[in-house]
């Protein structure tokens, strides 16, 4: 258990996991660019962001005046552990789960959910008019998708009949891969409103309000904040894999290492979408995510049910 | 051309003049006249007013007003002249702001640097200037500037204190129930650049936008008056770093205007060589901000790398990547070499390499046009109305463009047409700009080969052919030189003195002052995810809106 | 203990992230820096939005009067310890606008910087030379000019 804590998929790991994604992000996202990004620290630069996230932590944590401090200081420790609970809940391999829940699914799901509102009150905490703009840009996102995504989420549990994560992985094949391919497109949506990627990173859209509820903070905060939003990141992804593509199920072998590069694959893709796609504003995101996200979300459900009856020929 | 004639001479006048293809030059007698003037010629078509310039002329003691009209459709222009008295209290004239609303801040920008009053103006307040200078007209020639600059850390002191002032206003004047708030877009913001907009807001509403600009007010048309007509230079291709070259070329035709000079054909041709590549360099930042704008940094970076080669070609020319200098009153500074047309080939094919991915990923974008193309439309007449011009202009379906209307350097050997788009969108202003990179390609290619072909048969000689002497003491006179700059017209106004060595003064009217001036109409009533839009839709560099 | 705090001085240097601002024209050439040819983030400096996360201050050529309170903000905004790189000629002693009206000739006697880069724009490859050496001046621990002295510790703004 303890080993579970610290190291996998405890700190260490979600630690690991920041430092390598934030540099895979900036190479990636570079390569797209026509530009090399970092590349004199260590191989390849890998030991870029780790000096980037080491330097954080030991950079003046500023406390602006007429913040309320405990608010203030409270909430990205607060987001961050948060942000890394929905690690135990999932079945990094056939025998790593750290929670084996019969409801595993449904504590994801809420663990993830939970997130933007935590984001909402750093926005909220802050004194200051941009952070507070972000705040409530946040929590106008959250409501909006976060209907399609729990019923985007839900879905497998309604296809395999249970809310243990290992089960689904356990009875998931390439039949229920396509019966589900409708419900991953709209969780892949949802994911990139809830992480505020492109084109709905509207909460910390830099031209508009700065950085949103980032602007305020800085130092070992800022640092903490990134620890949660790369954790958030984690959990989102390992959710999409695990409940739509199979999990740590393989080619030839079972392991770690396809949940990963699947993990990796869904990272490049919305690498990819941030490249070529600008910001929607704040309305076209509400009649995007009402006027179609929501009712498909609702068809996907219908889908669910009648393939479960004609394909797979039970309702139980 | 005769009605406007007709029209003028029924006003006291001191002459009418024919002045270049399509403008009449007008002294008016009285300044009382000017407003009726000014009512007669918007009813004859000319809609749209370049700028306001007073020249101060110390020795006679007045203050010359030139008013720069012009009709965008049927290409007339008229170049008004009154004077008024230079004493401060009686320094004052009719404001033509409420005919032309594209007058509204040239006028207060004459009313700042130059303190003439402008008799019902509607918001008649200093801008640019920072507040030190409130109340002082800092352009007239019997400024103390040393005076002034003693203490400059009061003088700092001043400008703090005027905006702790006005953020205490805010706090004060906005009632505690509503949700209304002032939020300062700039000047250290992610995406604004050296401007602040006062953006009152309610939540995401914006409810109105107050400019205040001057952030980089380097003083540049009272800076060339210390300097001779060659080191002028340096001055004037600071108006914007973007596209340097095109304004060296406004200020040079001026400066041969005055002196009689006639350049070469060589040079012609190498100053439409040059401009257009400055142009793509320019075109290339402006459509990167664009995106940027948006968050998509992707644009920036690939038209960033295509940029870079052409800045090699520049480079190769003159020695610097930007700051180039390569435009002088007598043709062009530097004799081509022969491997730098290789250099500018290399350049071409880049461009080409990357157009087609550039057309379909970027310029079609889906959810760009989603985002775009119902935003911050311009109509036609409120182009004549504020009088915009480039590429917001033609974006509006406005056949605007100084290449063609009054062709200088050798644009009128080139094969080329408007390019024009239907709605006047912030999308349209955005396929426009790209399309305009093509044609600017287009046009270098022609420019490129009729060069290759006059150095091959012996026309042209580079390395001798460039420059003419221009004498180092010009005679007195005035001129104005407009050239189509990257942005808009340039509109460049110089006075000289009799054997003078410096400029008496220079006027430069820059397109992004106008573009500006039309935030608040644009963004009221948008939200606040449209300003960064719209702002980089308006394709405005601070360099030349301060000057 | 030792080797723990040698890194994270190693890390400080190495991660250098400027604030957002441009005073002038040598952005121009800044940008060029961030972009495919000059690519500055192969050393691993970043533009952050923000100047409550940056490291850096790049005062980007002139600096005008009506300008310098909000440079300054923006310096006191930034968390310790911070350095400041100056660009060009015109944040040296004015360059081309020396006669100007509106442009603080020295405005590095009141922040006063680190680094500076000569030139008018300087090239891209100088201002990254310039943070190198800004790298190397941390390493050496050299504690920041500004934080020495300068006229902005007299002023309110």
């Amino acid at each position: 258990m303890i080993f579970n804590i610290v190291i996998f998929p405890g700190i260490f790991y979600v630690l690991l996991w920041t430092v390598a994604l934030f540099w895979f992000f900036r190479k990636f996202i570079a390569a797209l660019h026509k530009r090399v990004g970092p590349s004199f620290n260590g191989p390849a630069g890998s030991y870029q962001t780790l000096f980037d996230l080491s330097k954080l932590l030991t950079k003046e944590s500023i406390t602006p005046d007429g913040v309320n401090p405990y608010l203030f200081s409270i909430m990205p420790i607060l987001a961050a552990t948060i942000a890394m609970l929905p690690t135990a809940f999932i079945p990094w391999t056939q025998t790593i789960t750290v929670v084996q829940s019969e409801y595993a699914l449904l504590a994801l799901v809420v663990l993830i959910g939970i997130e933007p509102f935590l984001l909402f009150l750093t926005g909220f905490g802050s004194n200051n008019k941009y952070s507070f703009l972000g705040g409530i840009r946040v929590l106008t996102q959250m409501i909006s998708m976060e209907t399609s995504f729990f019923l985007s989420a839900l879905s497998p549990a309604l296809l395999f009949g249970t809310l243990n994560l290992n089960a689904i992985v356990e009875q998931s094949s390439w039949l229920s891969f396509l019966i589900l391919l409708p419900a991953f497109i709209l969780y892949f949506i949802a994911l990139l409103g809830l992480l505020d990627q492109p084109p709905f990173n509207i909460p910390d859209a830099e031209q508009e309000i700065v950085y949103g509820f980032y602007t305020e903070y800085s130092g070992t905060n800022y640092f903490l904040l990134k620890l949660a939003e790369f954790s958030e990141f984690m959990a989102v992804f390992a959710g999409a894999a695990t409940l739509f593509l199979g999990g740590y199920k393989g080619l030839f072998f079972d392991g770690f290492i396809f949940l990963f590069i699947k993990m990796l694959l869904i990272a490049m893709f919305m690498m990819v979408i941030r490249a070529s796609t600008p910001r929607i504003t704040m309305k076209q995101m509400l009649h995007f995510s009402w006027s179609y996200l929501v009712p498909l979300s609702l068809l996907n459900v219908a889908w669910i049910m009648l393939a479960k009856i004609y394909l797979l020929g039970s309702l139980s | 051309m005769q009605s406007l004639y007709a029209l003028l001479q029924m006003y006291e006048t001191e002459y009418i003049e024919d002045y270049k293809k399509s403008w009449k030059k007008v002294k008016l007698s009285n300044a009382e006249d000017l407003l009726k003037v000014a009512k007669a010629l918007k009813a004859n078509g000319l809609k749209t007013i370049a700028t306001v310039s007073p020249t101060d002329f110390l020795e006679k003691n007045i203050i010359e007003m030139n008013y720069f009209f012009e009709d965008l459709i049927s290409k007339r222009n008229c170049w008004l002249k009154c004077d008024i008295s230079r004493e401060l209290d009686k320094c004052e004239i009719e404001s033509i702001t409420p005919l032309f609303k594209g007058a509204n801040w040239h006028e207060r920008e004459a009313y700042s640097m130059f303190g003439v009053k402008f008799l019902h103006h509607p918001d008649l307040r200093p801008i640019i200037i920072s507040q030190d200078f409130y109340g002082k007209a800092p352009f007239r020639k019997d400024f103390d500037w040393d005076a002034h600059e003693a203490n400059t850390l009061q003088n700092i002191q001043t400008i703090v204190d005027a905006f702790k002032t006005e953020e205490n206003e805010n706090d004060k004047g906005i009632d505690a129930e509503s949700s209304e708030t002032v939020l300062n877009w700039g000047p250290t913001h992610p995406a604004s650049g050296p401007i602040r907009l006062k953006v009152h807001c309610d939540g995401e509403d914006v409810i109105s936008i107050d400019p205040d600009i001057g952030f980089v007010w380097r003083a540049l048309e009272h800076l060339v008056t210390k300097k001779d007509f060659i080191g002028a230079i340096v001055a004037v291709e600071r108006l914007c770093f973007m596209d340097n070259i095109n304004s060296m070329i406004a200020y040079a035709q001026a400066v041969e205007e005055i002196a009689g000079t006639e350049i070469t054909e060589f040079a012609k041709w190498m100053r439409v060589l040059l401009g257009e590549v400055s142009r793509i360099s320019s075109h290339a930042m402006g459509m990167g901000g664009f995106y940027n704008a948006l968050g998509l940094h992707t644009v920036a970076m690939w038209n960033m790398d295509m940029r870079e080669f052409f800045l090699d070609f520049l480079e190769s020319y003159s020695g610097a990547r930007i700051a180039t200098a390569a435009i002088e009153a007598g043709g062009v500074r530097y004799g081509l070499q022969e491997n730098m047309l290789e250099e500018l080939q290399l350049a071409l094919d880049k461009f080409d390499a990357t157009k087609d991915d550039m057309r379909a990923i970027f310029v079609k974008n889906p959810t760009m046009k989603m985002r775009a193309a119902k935003q911050g439309i311009i109509t036609a007449q409120e182009v004549e109305e504020y009088s915009l011009c480039g590429v917001v202009a033609r974006a509006s379906g406005v056949k605007v463009d100084v290449r063609l209307d009054e062709p200088y350097a050798a644009y009128d050997k080139i094969n080329m047409d408007y390019v024009t788009q239907k709605t006047g969108s912030a999308n349209d202003r955005l396929v426009n700009l790209f399309e305009e990179l093509e044609q600017s390609v287009d046009i270098i290619k022609q420019a490129k080969k009729h060069i290759e072909e006059c150095i091959k048969s012996g026309k042209f000689n580079p390395t001798k052919d460039h420059m003419v002497k221009v004498p180092k003491k010009l005679p007195a006179g005035e001129a104005i030189s407009r050239v189509e700059w990257s942005r808009g017209e340039v509109l460049m106004h110089l006075v000289t003195q009799e054997k003078a060595t410096s400029p008496y003064r220079l006027k430069m009217k820059a397109p992004s002052f106008n573009h500006t001036m039309m935030l608040d109409k644009l963004l009221k009533g948008q939200t606040l995810s449209d300003i960064p839009l719209i702002f980089g839709s308006l394709y405005i560099c601070q360099g030349d809106l301060d000057r | 203990m030792l080797k723990i705090y040698d890194f994270f001085a190693h890390a400080k240097s190495e991660s250098l992230w400027m604030a957002h601002f441009c005073t002038g024209c040598c952005s121009l050439e800044m940008a060029a820096a961030m972009g495919p040819r000059y690519d500055w983030e192969r050393y691993g400096y970043l533009p952050t939005p923000t100047p409550r996360q940056a490291d850096l201050l790049i005062i980007t050529g002139l600096v005008t009067k009506k300008i310098l309170p909000a440079l300054l903000r923006t310096y006191a905004q930034m968390p310790e310890p911070k350095y400041v790189l100056a660009l060009g000629a015109c944040s040296f002693d004015g360059g081309p606008y020396n006669d100007s009206l509106a442009v603080i000739k020295n405005p590095t006697e009141i922040l006063p910087a680190d680094v500076f880069v000569a030139g008018c724009p300087p090239r891209p490859e100088a201002i990254i030379a310039g943070l190198e050496e800004i790298k190397e001046k941390m390493k050496q621990g050299i504690p920041s000019a500004a934080s020495q002295g300068g006229l902005y510790k007299e002023m309110e703004f």
